[in-house]
């Protein structure tokens, strides 16, 4: 049970740590070269291990001769999916959505290749030189098959088969629905519709994926190491794959350099790890190489939406409909199934607009790539784009600007907590806010004026708006994926002070770049009255709390502060009472900060060290029930989450040589409630930009038409680095949320507003050649493509 | 991505390296700066029984200006002609470019005879010397020969050299009585390859150009100059007439491939715009720059 009521009231006390930019604990490890990544274990005798991986996008595995691989130099054990089929239980996907297939998880390829990249063959050598040397000597006999490309084709009755016994390439088909659409969108006083599409890419973090499965004899247990934002959701799933107890399965997410999603799953990697590792009772160690990690890790968006909105001729949007199909590879993921990305896009679609009568239909289609999963921001990035696009579309149609039109749609302050047209409850956000905020900013109207003043010269200068909301910090109430079993709704603080006075605070949480170190050690400095310096944060490890998930749905600073502040609030009680004893006060007479308990109003104080000390060493000074262990724990559930809400406004100019686009303004406006650390909340949502400028300018995961990916390195993957992102500007709305803290999540936004924002600001850039931009990214080909058809446009009606 | 075993050797002078690739039967593979041939490697798209690392060789990492030419030594680093005062004052094409070779750290590494021996069809250098017809100077085991570097490049990522040589240096000849020149590149990201280049230099008489030089990469198999281009500006005034039609050469003069990031059309146009515009910027230099 929460009682947010009851720690809420320190924060108004006290608020010294939360809310300052203290600089994060963890940069100067990590910037000096002392950050423990996976890679950097160096377990006893540790083998190495590479995979085979399918070069076709489709085949029947008829033969796999491995002999001459394991007469290699220096090969210990070389691994098919059918040597190992009796070390595990394939790990399914499960979900109560209805007209759902699992797809089960295998270590490696068994019978089939879904994808080019899926690892069919394990050696494990001395070293992953001899390693891939060995490789190169298995013979494998494939009889291929007709790829399943497009996503489109896919759901034909005679197109061929991902997987047989689901007997449909489609593995979920849903519709949200509310209101009489059809009728709604013929009454409108104007209709705007277009096919939206958002391109495979790939969520690319700077360090691959990683594992080190270190098998410990003596307890015939294992420890894995893993570059996972979900190692607790690892453990859970392994160790009823390999049936082995948690006590004998410890899994660490030990330093982690980034994963926007590719890290957010279970991968066949870390069954085969754990299974190999058991059998050969030895240490195993994997680490992808950046070829292995584009073609294999879970990869994002895929998604062809058609889509309709109506106004009335006020401007108000009245109904929506929408049908998506997405492109979700060859296999469902562990364990946010292949519903996640694209089921969200329509249960997100109406965002903060208050749009009457909804229609949103979606199927996920297994085709012959890489399985699609998280990704910063799941469903919204596309959902946003749609929806803001649409909204611009009706603005233009209806001659009204589009700050304008947003704020007549926009949920206002007085009407929340608002239900949206496809279910999703909003809580209180500055949703208007942030929208004046960001307009404000910008210098709206100086911008119009830039913009005029560039027309006149014919250069494209474009002002695009995006607007969003998303549900983070997400309780037991909801699900974070559709129909998933598992409960994401809650996580575990453990704070304790050991007999040395020192302050140890545990979770399960998972940092990869967010930070949580410094933003919980800020929490618990506050709420418990520690020294800030003084407090250690573990996380990422299964060990330290009976249960968790993770770090992922921006859902850390919430839960796991949350938890925090409670556990902080329970052993800050415990702390009181024995100083209450030592100081002969009253316990509510004490107070408890900087590491000191003090009596109120005089300068009589004991430290933790003294209060510790008291408690577990000294015999004599109190008595025996007052030894009370000093350890405060906590189990905290949002129960329904809260809302986050931002505005980005973006100035571009397009160059109608290159085809490039030039971002001039960048301003986000944020809403994540009470504001931890305003340097990280920054960082966040830079780092968020300039992933959706990725996303909406960059990247792509080109697959052609035999299924081979043609973009495999970067060069041809291409990320935009420091130099291409703009300076940009962040506004934060404060407004408190009612979750403990009044804390909003807020690691995604960016990366959801930033894609609809710059096709908002091409679309306007090119608006006098009438060109719409529907489909991202807007590479310089694309943009070409289209400046060459409105120029022949142009010609071919000037007789 | 680790490389197949090779054998590694470090001489200390090109007699013993070029031996070693002679030992070697045609098997081995020389490394300069390794910023080209380690991803090849890793790859397994190159899988030499031997490398012969150049790196310890005396003597051939320099910058000399002797009389009409500027000598490189083949192992000058990409960021030692950055920084060079020799190539600013004399090659200032080069001088233009080499900000624009991939990133720092890698011209930190990469080595000028790397560049050119790797022969990519949007690379600075090798560009660089087809524009400056600079002689590539190669020695092996029948001894010394030079090369134009026009026919140095054969197509794209091929030269002419045979598996026993190594270049040792390259002579640039300076365009004394070019007053005006013009270097643009488009690359999707900064230090990104080319996705097309052209470099110009006129030299004027009374405000008519009597001589001009233009080579392009990007556009084709190898980089290129383009000689019907050079014929049509000889004679011609400044302005936006020269500029057009100089642009419509360049862009029939070019045949682009297509690739995963832009269309040869696109490309085909870009190149365009950029010899108008380069074209415009050289000029204008060239009367500013009159005595
Ligand atoms: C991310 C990235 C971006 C890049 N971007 C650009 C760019 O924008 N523009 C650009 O021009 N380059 C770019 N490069 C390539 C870079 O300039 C390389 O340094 C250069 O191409 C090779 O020089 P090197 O000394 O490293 O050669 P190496 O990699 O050592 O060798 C390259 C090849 O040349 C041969 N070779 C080397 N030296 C000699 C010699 N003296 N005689 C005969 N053969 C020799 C080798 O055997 C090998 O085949 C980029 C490289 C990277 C990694």
């Amino acid at each position: 049970m929460s009682k947010d009521e009851a720690v809420q009231v320190s924060d108004l006390l006290r608020p010294r740590h939360v809310g300052m930019p203290i600089k994060r604990t963890e940069d100067p490890r990590l910037l000096t070269g002392n950050g423990e990544y996976t890679s950097d274990r160096r377990p006893d005798r540790a083998l190495h291990v590479a995979f085979r991986r399918s070069e076709h996008p489709h085949a029947k595995i008829l033969r796999i001769d491995t002999e001459a691989a394991k007469a290699a130099l220096g090969v210990v054990a070389v691994f098919t999916g059918a040597d190992i089929a009796d070390d595990y239980k394939p790990v399914i996907p499960f979900s109560r959505m209805p007209s759902y297939y699992a797809t089960p998880i295998m270590a490696l390829a068994t019978g089939k290749v879904r994808y080019v990249g899926e690892a069919v063959v394990a050696i494990i050598a001395d070293n992953r030189y001899l390693a891939e040397d060995a490789l190169e000597l298995i013979e494998i006999e494939y009889e291929l098959l007709d790829a399943v490309n497009d996503p489109e084709l896919a759901v034909a009755k005679d197109a061929p088969l991902v997987h047989e016994l689901a007997q449909t390439n489609v593995l979920v088909a849903r519709e949200f629905k509310k209101g009489d659409v059809k009728a709604d969108l013929a009454s409108a006083h104007i209709r705007v519709r277009d096919r939206f599409e958002m391109s495979r890419i790939a969520p690319l973090a700077i360090e691959p994926r990683s594992y080190s499965a270190e098998f410990e004899n003596r307890r015939d247990s294992i420890t894995l190491y893993t570059s996972s934002n979900i190692p607790g959701i690892v453990r859970d799933a392994l160790s009823e794959s390999l049936d082995l107890p948690g006590n004998r399965l410890r899994v660490v997410a030990p330093d982690v350099g980034g994963s926007f999603g590719s890290k957010g799953s279970l991968y066949p990697e870390e069954i085969l790890l754990c299974v190999a590792a058991r059998k050969l009772r030895r240490s195993l160690r994997w680490t992808a190489d950046r070829l292995e990690d584009i073609s294999s890790s879970s990869q994002a968006f895929a998604e062809i939406i058609e889509a309709e909105m109506g106004f009335d001729k006020d401007g108000i949007a009245i109904a929506l409909e929408a049908d998506v199909i997405g492109d979700v590879g060859a296999y469902s993921i562990y364990p946010w199934t292949c519903g996640l990305e694209p089921v969200q896009v329509v249960s997100f679609l109406p965002g903060p607009y208050k749009i009457q009568s909804y229609r949103g239909a979606v199927r996920a289609v297994a085709t012959n790539k890489p399985p699609t999963g998280p990704y910063r921001g799941v469903g919204r990035p596309v959902s946003t784009f749609v929806a803001e696009r649409l909204m611009d579309m009706g603005a233009k149609a209806l001659g009204i600007d589009p700050l304008e039109i947003r704020r007549r749609n926009l949920v206002r302050p007085e009407e929340f907590p608002y239900r949206i047209a496809s279910g999703i409850i909003w809580d209180k956000t500055g949703f208007v806010e942030c929208l004046e905020a960001a307009a404000e900013a910008a210098g709206y109207e100086s911008l119009l004026k830039q913009q005029r003043a560039a027309r006149a010269e014919g250069r494209y200068f474009g002002i695009g708006l995006a607007t969003y909301a998303e549900l983070t910090g997400i309780g037991s109430r909801i699900a974070v994926a559709p129909g998933m079993p598992i409960n994401t709704g809650s996580e575990t603080a453990k704070i304790r002070v050991d007999s040395t006075g020192a302050v140890t605070a545990a979770f399960g949480v998972a940092s990869h770049g967010q930070g949580l170190e410094t933003t919980l050690a800020q929490i618990i400095a506050d709420d418990l009255g520690a020294k800030f310096e003084d407090i250690r944060v573990i996380q990422g490890d299964s060990d330290a709390v009976p249960m968790s998930t993770g770090t992922y749905a921006s859902r850390s600073a919430v839960l796991g502060g949350g938890a925090a502040k409670h556990a902080s609030y329970i052993l800050r009680e415990k702390i009181k009472k024995v100083a209450s004893h030592l100081l002969e006060a009253s316990a509510e007479d004490i107070d408890v900060s900087g590491g000191f308990a003090s009596v109120a109003g005089t300068d009589r104080k004991v430290t933790f060290k003294q209060i510790a000390k008291a408690v577990y060493s000294d015999m004599r000074t109190l008595p025996v029930e007052a030894r009370e262990e000093l350890e405060g724990s906590f189990t905290y559930d949002p129960i329904n989450g809260t809302t986050a809400g931002a505005t980005h406004l973006v100035a571009v100019e397009v160059d109608p040589v290159t085809c490039f686009v030039k971002i001039l303004k960048y301003i986000v406006a944020e809403d994540c409630g009470r504001i931890i650390n305003p340097m990280i909340v920054d960082g966040q949502v830079h780092g968020g930009v300039a992933q959706g400028i990725g996303a909406a300018l960059y990247e792509e995961m080109v697959y052609n038409e035999e299924g081979q990916l043609v973009s495999a390195s970067l060069v041809d993957y291409v990320i935009p680095s420091a130099v291409e992102i703009p300076d940009i500007e962040v506004l934060h709305i404060e407004s408190e949320s009612a979750v403990a803290g009044g804390f909003r999540g807020m690691g995604e936004g960016g990366t959801i507003g930033a894609p609809a924002a710059i096709a908002n600001a091409i679309s306007d850039a090119l608006s006098p050649l009438g060109i719409d931009v529907s489909t991202l990214p807007m590479t310089p080909q694309r943009l070409f493509n289209l400046l060459e058809n409105a120029r022949t446009n142009v010609k071919g009606s000037q007789p | 991505m680790k490389p197949a075993a090779f054998d590694y050797v470090a001489p200390r002078d090109l007699k013993s390296a070029i031996d070693a690739l002679v030992g070697a039967g045609g098997d081995g593979k020389v490394m300069a700066g390794g910023q080209s041939l380690t991803p090849l490697l890793n790859f397994r798209m190159a899988r030499p029984s031997l490398i012969v690392d150049l790196l310890r060789i005396p003597g051939l990492s320099f910058i000399e200006l002797r009389e009409n030419t500027v000598v490189i030594g083949a192992l000058t680093r990409h960021a030692d002609l950055e920084f060079s005062d020799v190539i600013a004052a004399h090659l200032p094409v080069m001088a233009a470019a080499m900000p624009h070779v991939a990133h720092l750290a890698i011209r930190n590494r990469g080595t000028i005879g790397g560049s050119l021996s790797h022969a990519d069809p949007a690379a600075e250098l090798p560009m660089l010397a087809v524009f400056y017809g600079a002689t590539i100077k190669v020695e092996g085991p029948a001894g010394r020969r030079e090369i134009p570097a026009e026919e140095f490049f054969v197509s794209a990522l091929s030269n002419c050299l045979e598996p026993e040589e190594i270049v040792f240096e390259i002579e640039f000849p300076v365009l004394t009585s070019h007053t005006g020149w013009a270097f643009e590149e488009v690359a999707r990201r900064f230090g990104d390859f080319a996705l097309g280049c052209i470099a110009v230099s006129l030299e004027l008489t009374d405000n008519t150009v009597s001589d001009a030089r233009v080579a392009v990469m990007g556009v084709d198999d190898t980089p290129r100059r383009l000689r019907e281009a050079e014929e049509i500006l000889r004679g011609a005034e400044g302005g936006a007439r020269t500029a057009l039609r100089f642009a419509q050469i360049v862009r029939a003069s070019v045949s682009p491939a297509d690739d995963i990031h832009v269309s040869s059309d696109y490309r085909r146009n870009l190149i365009g715009a950029l010899a108008e515009r380069a074209f415009n910027t050289a000029f204008a230099r060239a009367v500013g720059a009159k005595p």
